[in-house]
């Protein structure tokens, strides 16, 4: 982060309105730089966390059939532990470029218990269907929120560069792991629907309250990402 | 005639019913028209097009579709083509449309064959897109977050149409944006692509004929990467003097792409790159130890990675690092060997001593010195003589006797084995026979028979035979089990020359021999030069030049050099070079012109000096002044007229001693006034016309040195050429002094003559003349300008200032200020501006050629130029300033 910026006051101030706010998010499915699915950027429109059923499949057959190959287990695999191995400099440049009091105070902002993350209650030991549902679910919320976060940066922090390349590719990995995953659903599990939740919109937030959501949601990225990857080891190494 | 003006009238209404038949609402409706309008058509295909007339040109023109012509440019397409579908439609058909060209036209054959066009259509010939092939693809990292992915195609033929290619890709359950090519039709990039995705891409080639697609590739990008090299990459010593241990930094992350490497290496200098076995580095790491290297050398390493599992691109070589190996002792003695000298005493000899460098390989690092031991062997109580050298010989003189010579070579690390040699009581001859030898590869190969008995090695002693120097015996070892070898040396000489020479030394350059011309470690070099008669002389350089200076040559003589590189195995001689010494050294032939030039340039100043301060001297002895006595007109002396004591200030300008002739001229005026010279310089300066008065002509003729063609200028006309004025010469002289010892004559005269050639002169006169009998006399002085160019600029000096006192010094400006633009008005000078105005005015008309001139006199009387004498009417001179006349 080259200048961070001092975070705004907890209270008392408010981020005007950007007019534009939601263009970024309708064109999301154009625009392969957010990595952000299209039908969760819809659902983001949302103040409240979202519940919505993904439709994996439209027709017969799975999406891309031709794509859904045998390496997409592997490919799944090295996608998460990917996301794992990313994610603690993910977030200590996010804490970094956000400045005080993030930086000093992070347990006390950056506690995630204040915030929507979806359940991740599967171990070693559940089916592999469960915890490829657990999964998609899990990316489904976390492509969203990262694309929530990378945009609300590029409004906060337009100058700090490695932090938007980092969410920016933290949140094409997310996407294509939901589009393995729905490979893998469908044509390993026959499972064509998910109910999928997604977090608070911080639209029409302040900038701290921004920083903050980003700071709680990527906070309990790092702590379910790496219980994740643990999980999916056994699930999905090679035979 | 009355049927022929009936055609043209009908075939005028058919042009204006077939072409523009009906004209409604400001257009105009063409006749008929041709389906499809601008078909774009696959080569080679068939074709047919319809012409349909409009019924109105039925009911107008009387035109039916039989009449029809088709036309292809200006070519009628054969009616075996043509086809009448009904009364307004004709067809026409290509069974191959490669004949087809544009415009395709239908025409129509009127009465009276009048052929007019009906409609055109432009038809565009081409080809449907080729499926593109050999679609490939590859990830090129440029960063450490970076991965554009740039696909290529072949795209087929050509297709002589516009054609669009697209690069389309997709994942499961996502399509992208197309990637559109930029200025060529075979690739693509897409910025940026997602690794552990399955990526289907494919290329859709599209014209007006249609569109193909290629096969589709469906690819993991991950498994196309071209990562970038490792960077950072040092080299460090290690512990043994046979490792070195690389380090480096990946670019890639280990999450995204485990690497495996490839770590080349090369000793400096060298060209052929060793490589560490593959399977060595084929996990991922950040260091490297290489082993097996010689001690002290210095390395050159490089290295390259890729995805561990060989699926991808190897990236580029990284930059390269050198980096050195530690000493180590040296790993074996010199080779040795020595020359007995007999001769000189019975009771003792004079061994030489020899032995070898080590070759950098078994040297391993610096060596600093030999230690060679001497031990008796017939007296095995004798102590042994240990001598520490740095040169590779050694002269003893010993009692006669068996010996055993050591030497050890000393690196810092440690010594080498010994090289140990006996020197027996007596020379025996070897007993190898049959030594021949015979040239081969351009070497010289030495052969032998072996003895029976068990040989260790065989030592080689030649020399060459030259009338030009000595046997340098040079010798070489050779293992026990060979009987042949080449004789080790250069293969060639260096080639000398010369770089500089001068009169006694000459600069002499080569280039070092390539390795391969080496045959060996270059120890020496040897300069051997000669004159054509003279010996030769030898100078040994060092191995490490490539220059030399060969100094206390004789001037001006030709010499013939040549080099010999020597080896430790012998020495080549490289071919003859001659270059001449100069007859004469730097600086010498300046030392002789300079001194010369100014010895030269001293006796003409001083001429010239002498000239100046006895110029009245030589004038008089030389070419003295003669006053023509027959043009000579003497004025009466006017004891009015103002002595020179009336120039006051403007005297003390000009020294007694400047004026060797002053001329009086007198001239009777009514009111006696009078004008001194500086008075009338300016009115000279800025009159226009020739002087043509007689009084006005300075007595100047012949008696000045330098001034005189400028003091003619003045006196006559500023304005003048030079050559007006080297043609009027004037003679005009008084004496003063008395000519040649004379006793001077108390009587101002003047004299003037013109000269047979000076023409103007005479007209001058005339002119004068006239002048004289319509003037009044007046007296006025003229003076000399003196006898040298000081004078002269003096006078104009002082003219100067008197006329622009604002800028005495500025004679420049002085002269631009005589010539105005005519619309400047002349500064009066009151009174006499008054009174002179009126009758200088038409004069000034004529003698300023237009031009108007505007000057100041000293002490603030600007003289105008109305007060100009326009004619050669003089003043008389008061005490600063003019008086009125």
């Amino acid at each position: 982060c080259s200048a961070p910026r001092p975070a705004q006051a907890i209270s008392g101030s408010t981020v005007p309105t950007d007019p534009h706010w939601l263009g970024p998010r309708r064109d999301a499915r154009l625009s392969p730089r957010t990595g952000v699915v299209p039908f969760m950027a819809l659902l983001l429109l949302q103040r409240r966390p979202v519940a919505g059923r993904v439709l994996l499949v439209t027709g017969p057959g799975c999406p891309g059939h031709g794509l859904c190959r045998s390496n997409v287990q592997e490919q799944t695999r090295r996608q998460v532990a990917l996301l794992n191995a990313t994610a603690q400099d993910l977030f200590s440049l996010y804490l970094k470029c956000q400045g005080e009091p993030f930086s000093s105070e992070t347990d006390k902002l950056c506690n995630p218990g204040g915030v929507f993350f979806p359940a991740f209650r599967v171990n070693r030991t559940s089916e592999r269907k469960e915890v490829m549902v657990a999964m998609y679910k899990l990316f489904a919320f976390l492509n969203a929120s990262l694309g929530n976060i990378t945009h609300d940066q590029e409004e906060l922090n337009p100058t700090a560069k490695e932090l938007l390349d980092r969410l920016h590719n933290t949140t094409k990995t997310t996407r294509g792991l939901i589009s393995n995953l729905t490979c893998l659903l469908c044509k390993n599990y026959n499972v064509f629907q998910v109910d999928v939740s997604y977090g608070e919109s911080s639209k029409g937030k302040s900038a701290f309250k921004k920083k903050q959501q980003g700071c709680q949601v990527l906070r309990k990225y790092v702590q379910v990402i790496a219980q994740a990857a643990r999980i999916l080891l056994p699930h999905l190494s090679p035979p | 005639m009355f049927s022929g003006w009936n055609w043209v009238a009908y075939g005028l209404y058919l042009f204006l019913n077939i072409c523009s038949l009906e004209v409604s609402g400001g257009l105009v409706q063409s006749c008929g028209h041709i389906i499809p309008e601008s078909p774009v058509l696959a080569l080679g295909s068939n074709f047919t097009a319809l012409c349909v007339l409009n019924e109105s040109c039925l009911d107008f023109g009387n035109i039916y579709a039989n009449q029809i012509i088709w036309k292809i440019k200006n070519r009628v397409v054969p009616k075996e083509q043509y086809h009448e579908i009904n009364r307004t439609v004709s067809s026409v058909t290509f069974n191959d449309t490669s004949s087809l060209a544009t415009p395709l036209t239908c025409n129509i054959l009127a009465d009276g064959q009048i052929e007019q066009n009906i409609y055109g259509i432009t038809v565009t010939l081409g080809l449907p897109p080729e499926k593109p092939r050999n679609v490939s693809c590859i990830v090129h990292q440029v960063s450490k977050l970076t991965y554009p992915m740039t696909c290529t195609w072949n795209p087929g033929r050509r297709m002589f149409l516009d054609t669009h290619f697209r690069l389309k890709y997709k994942w499961p359950r996502d399509n992208f944006p197309d990637c559109v090519p930029k200025d060529v039709n075979n690739s693509c990039t897409i910025t940026d692509v997602q690794f552990f995705v399955n990526l289907e891409v494919w290329v859709e080639a599209a014209n007006a004929l249609g569109k193909a697609e290629s096969d589709p590739l469906v690819f993991d990008p991950i498994e196309i990467v071209k990562p970038l090299s490792p960077h950072n990459l040092s080299v460090n010593s290690g512990i043994l003097p046979t490792v070195l241990k690389l380090s480096w930094e990946n670019r890639i992350s280990a999450a995204v792409m485990k690497l495996k490497f490839n770590i080349r290496y090369r000793i400096i200098g060298e060209t052929n790159w060793m490589k560490v076995p593959p399977e060595d580095t084929a996990s991922p790491r950040t260091s490297f130890s290489v082993q097996g290297l010689r001690p002290y050398t210095e390395y050159v390493f490089s290295i390259r990675c890729m995805k561990e599992d060989g699926v991808g691109y190897w990236s580029d070589w990284s930059e390269e690092k050198t980096g050195v190996t530690t000493e180590d002792k040296p790993s074996k003695g010199p080779p040795i060997w020595r020359i007995i000298d007999a001769s000189r005493s019975p009771a003792s000899w004079t061994v030489h001593l020899m032995w070898k460098a080590l070759e950098s390989f078994e040297a391993n690092g610096v060596i600093l010195q030999y230690e060679v031991t001497v031990r008796a062997k017939s007296s095995l109580t004798s102590p042994s003589e240990k001598y520490n050298v740095n040169t590779t010989n050694l002269t003893l003189k010993l009692p006669n006797g068996t010996y055993e010579m050591t030497v050890i070579a000393h690196n810092r690390v440690g010594a080498s084995p010994p090289s140990i040699l006996l020197i027996p009581t007596s020379n025996l001859k070897a007993p190898v026979k049959n030594i021949r030898t015979l040239p081969k590869d351009g070497k010289l190969w030495v052969g032998w028979t072996a003895p029976n008995s068990y040989v260790l090695k065989y030592v080689i002693e030649w020399c060459l035979l030259s009338n030009s120097s000595d046997c340098i015996i040079e010798w070489q070892n050779e293992p026990g089990n060979v009987q042949g070898t080449y004789l080790k040396g250069p293969s060639k000489g260096p080639t000398v020359q010369t770089k500089k020479v001068g009169k006694a030394e000459a600069v002499l350059t080569w280039n070092h021999l390539t390795v391969d011309e080496q045959n060996g470690f270059i120890r020496s070099y040897t300069i051997f030069y000669k004159t054509v008669d003279g010996n030769e002389t030898a100078v040994t350089v060092d191995s490490s030049k490539t220059e030399y200076t060969l100094s206390s040559l004789t001037s001006d003589t030709l010499y013939t050099v040549r080099m010999m590189a020597y080896t430790d195995e012998g020495g080549r001689s490289g071919p003859d070079f001659t270059f001449t010494t100069q007859k004469f050294g730097k600086g010498e032939i300046e030392a002789i012109v300079v001194p010369v030039c100014l010895v030269f340039l001293l006796i003409v100043l001083l001429g010239v000096l002498f000239c100046f301060n006895k110029c009245d001297l030589i004038k008089k002895h030389i070419w003295p002044n003669v006053p023509d006595p027959s043009k000579s007109n003497i004025a009466k002396w006017s004891p009015q007229v103002p002595a020179k004591h009336n120039f006051s200030s403007k005297d003390q300008m000009y020294p007694k001693g400047g004026f060797t002739d002053v001329s009086v001229a007198e001239i009777e005026a009514d009111d006696k006034k009078s004008f001194s010279e500086q008075d009338l310089k300016p009115f000279d300066l800025l009159k226009k016309e020739k002087s043509t008065s007689e009084g006005h002509s300075s007595g100047i003729g012949g008696s000045s040195c330098m001034s005189f063609p400028r003091q003619s200028v003045s006196d006559s006309d500023e304005g003048e050429t030079t050559q007006n004025t080297s043609s009027t010469v004037q003679y005009s002289t008084v004496v003063l002094n008395g000519y040649r010892d004379q006793t001077p004559v108390q009587v101002f005269s003047r004299s003037e003559s013109t000269q047979p050639l000076l023409v103007s002169e005479e007209r001058s006169e005339d002119h004068a003349g006239g002048s004289d009998s319509t003037t009044q006399k007046q007296q006025y002085f003229k003076q000399n300008c003196g006898q040298d160019e000081t004078n002269t600029d003096r006078l104009c000096f002082e003219r100067a200032k008197q006329i622009t006192p604002a800028n005495e010094g500025d004679l420049v400006g002085f002269a631009q200020l005589q010539i105005l633009g005519p619309s400047s008005q002349p500064l009066g000078l009151g009174m006499e501006k008054n009174t002179q105005e009126a009758a200088l005015s038409d004069v000034l008309q004529t003698s300023t050629e237009g031009q108007s001139v505007r000057h100041e006199t000293v002490e603030g009387n600007p003289l105008s130029v109305d007060e100009m004498p326009k004619s050669y009417l003089l003043q008389t001179v008061r005490q600063g300033g003019y008086t009125p006349q």
